[in-house]
């Protein structure tokens, strides 16, 4: 026990000097990006089977040059506030390195300024909850420095669900309720066999 | 299997081991498997660590299982309060059950009643369903009071604390290395055979019900009652007598070291179970570790157990060597005490490494304390040693309750306060242990009284009428047994042979 104990405490202290507070801050980016996926507010799509396009691009009206760093786009499904809620795992955290908001990834393109869209279909690990979609532009040193996102700053419109697999198969029902039957059922036999013992040595 | 049939007065050694006049074991051979005690031995420690192996196989799935059925932090609470609730009431019925049917027949039928539980896990489909299979599966602890029982009839008291904190050590084992190997079954299904995470955790779940079929039935085919053989062919040779349950019900309630031991017990294994279910969490949060690392440091808690709770029944033991019972009964309010304090302090310490070592340590001592208290319950009772195993295990139960309902639900306090506060209530609790006093070997600031032996505490619980019939005679062989719990001091004074009760 000394052992695995004191390599444990080793590599959890060695961790804890590469944690650090500094990174960059959701509340520091500018939505330059403008971002449209084509769910409707409140529609609700199937995992596995329905899709989703997204269309991103440069939000004109911001000064011409702002999007000189941009290397690199990633696109992420984003849970809603409401599907937050008493789920601590989901959590809102300004510092963009702990934020669990958004994460599943959609895909990740090189930048471009405009004429991008992809078509996604919901995968199967995703879980039912309320939806919207954000798109983080990152510069060379692959640290965020803009989104868009497509409902508003309150994330309170143009939000989307989705419906999960339920992940059970009927194979697995059947088996599942006759081992239990079956348990059940050896356990009277056992029962039965103890009585019949019990008769038979006197 | 042919069970080892021995008539009860024949003295010629046909076991493996040396045994005493009731024909319990006086050695713990850990490697043997010779029948019937050592087999009895790993029978229970097994079926026992497949039981605690399946009540936490949630917990290290949470997350994938949390996104599957749509839970909220709050049906994650409940549900992990629902596994150790039902065990409550389940460990004092099974008690009885250890009682009248003995305890080879008591745990294979809870066992296989509880598997279903398991095996329904995999087909739940809502926060509602997550909770009712925790707290029916949870049920399956009280297989611990039988492993209990059945150590205490195979065992003789010089040795019963080793193996019971052994046997339930080993036991509580399973809570601890679930969290290291579902997530490996998991992971083995979901990748190398590909099936898709709501479904891989599903298919998971057939592996620890299985686990927990196949051992109830090898207690059934292969243990038996007690050394000279199960219960059915001895009550119907006339060699044990079919208690009555009003009885034994009655001499258990009314014994109020029972409960004292209960509430100890609370603040120990009470004390386990919820950090079991909490502790991940508190890692996860607190210091920001992932999700693996706070999975491997709650298992660090579990598994621990190996030795932790079999030193507590050896130092139970190995106080009672010395200073018999009252020594058993220091040692226990010593290390509980101990497990308080480092409770305290982990709430306190603000840095990862430190508090995982202060962890460690505190469960060290939880479970040392846990065997400790097992190691003075076996004496409490001979006729109805069923029920206060099983009253005292409920009492674990309801301490593990109680401490996450007052501590550890809704944000009245931050985890880090609810542990200090915690470990403030172990220490205060422990005080009961003061309490508890044997007229013949004495308690915890007093000694034996003058005169009184251990038949007369062990006998008093039988009737003049039921004693003319000879139900009481394990009782009196039991007394003659336990005389070692005088210490050496007490060993020297000679015992008062009373003329014979019975013909």
């Amino acid at each position: 026990m000394e052992v695995p104990a004191g390599f444990l405490i080793v590599s959890l202290l060695l961790s804890c000097f590469v944690a650090s507070s500094y990174g960059v801050y959701f509340s520091s980016l500018n939505a330059t990006l403008s971002v449209t996926a084509t769910p409707t507010q409140g529609q609700v799509l199937k995992a596995g089977e329905d899709q989703i396009t997204v269309t991103w691009g440069f939000n004109q009206t911001y000064p011409v040059g702002t999007d000189s760093s941009y290397k690199t786009i990633k696109v992420k499904l984003c849970y809603a506030p409401i599907s937050q809620k008493d789920r601590k795992w989901r959590k809102t955290v300004d510092l963009l390195k702990k934020d669990k908001t958004c994460p599943h990834k959609i895909v990740a393109r090189p930048y471009a300024a405009s004429n991008n869209s992809f078509t996604w279909t919901v995968e199967r690990d995703i879980p039912s909850a309320t939806y919207f979609v954000r798109a983080f532009a990152f510069n060379a040193q692959d640290e965020q420095v803009a989104y868009g996102q497509t409902t508003n700053a309150h994330k309170s419109t143009n939000l989307f669900e989705v419906q999960a697999i339920t992940g059970r198969h009927t194979s697995l029902d059947i088996a599942s309720i006759c081992f239990s039957a079956f348990s059940v059922v050896s356990l009277a036999g056992f029962f039965y066999m103890e009585k019949r013992k019990g008769k038979a040595s006197k | 299997m042919e069970e080892v049939v021995q008539n009860p007065d024949n003295n010629d050694r046909k076991f493996a081991l040396p045994v005493d006049s009731e024909h319990k074991a006086t050695e713990f051979r850990l490697l043997s498997v010779s029948t019937p005690h050592m087999r009895a031995f790993h029978l229970s420690w097994i079926s026992f660590f497949s039981c605690f192996f399946s009540t936490f196989a949630a917990p290290p799935l949470i997350p994938i299982i949390r996104d599957n059925l749509n839970l909220t932090a709050t049906d994650i609470g409940n549900a992990g309060i629902a596994s150790v609730s039902g065990a409550v009431f389940a460990r004092v019925a099974m008690g009885t059950a250890c009682d009248l049917f003995g305890p080879r027949l008591a745990s294979s039928g809870l066992i296989l009643l509880t598997a279903p539980a398991v095996f329904l896990s995999a087909i739940a489909n809502s926060p509602a369903a997550f909770l009712m299979v925790r707290f029916f599966t949870g049920f399956s602890l009280a297989t611990f009071v039988s492993t209990q029982f059945w150590m205490s009839s195979m065992f003789s008291p010089t040795v019963v604390g080793t193996a019971n904190g052994l046997s339930a050590g080993w036991g509580n084992l399973g809570g601890g290395v679930t969290q290291l190997v579902m997530p490996l079954v998991y992971s083995l299904i979901h990748n190398n055979i590909g099936s898709t995470e709501f479904t891989a955790w599903r298919i998971a779940f057939f592996f620890p019900a299985l686990f927990q079929a196949l051992s109830a039935y090898a207690v059934f085919f292969w243990g038996q009652d007690m050394p000279d053989g199960n219960y059915n062919t001895l009550e119907k040779s006339g060699e044990k007598h079919k208690d009555s349950f009003s009885q034994v019900l009655y001499h258990a309630v009314t014994n109020y070291r029972g409960w004292i031991l209960a509430v100890a017990y609370g603040y120990c294994f009470g004390i386990e179970l919820t950090v079991d279910n909490i502790i991940a969490q508190y890692f996860f949060d607190r210091f920001d570790v992932d999700l693996n690392t706070a999975g491997i440091i709650a298992a660090s808690f579990g598994l621990v157990n190996m030795f932790s709770r079999p030193i507590g029944g050896l130092f139970s033991d190995f106080a009672a060597k010395r200073y018999g019972m009252r020594g058993r009964l220091w040692m226990l309010w010593v290390v509980q005490m101990g497990g308080g304090l480092l409770c305290l302090l982990l709430g306190k310490i603000g840095s990862l490494g430190l508090s995982v070592a202060v962890m460690v340590l505190f469960s060290v001592f939880v479970q040392a304390a846990e065997g400790l208290t097992f190691g003075v319950v076996p004496f409490v009772s001979r006729r109805s040693l069923g029920v206060i195993s099983g009253m005292t295990g409920g009492g674990g139960n309801v301490g593990a309750v109680l401490t996450q309902v007052i501590f550890f639900r809704g944000s009245r306090y931050s985890t880090e306060e609810g542990i200090s506060l915690m470990g403030v209530m172990i220490m205060c609790c422990s005080v009961v242990i003061m309490l508890i006093y044997f007229p013949q070997w004495g308690g915890f600031f007093y000694g034996p009284k003058k005169g009184v032996t251990e038949e007369d505490y062990y006998l008093s619980e039988w009737s003049a009428a039921e004693k003319e019939q000879g139900f009481h005679k394990m009782s009196l062989k039991f007394s003659e047994n336990s005389r070692r719990q005088r210490g050496r001091k007490g060993a020297a004074v000679p015992v008062q042979s009373d003329p014979p009760t019975i013909v």
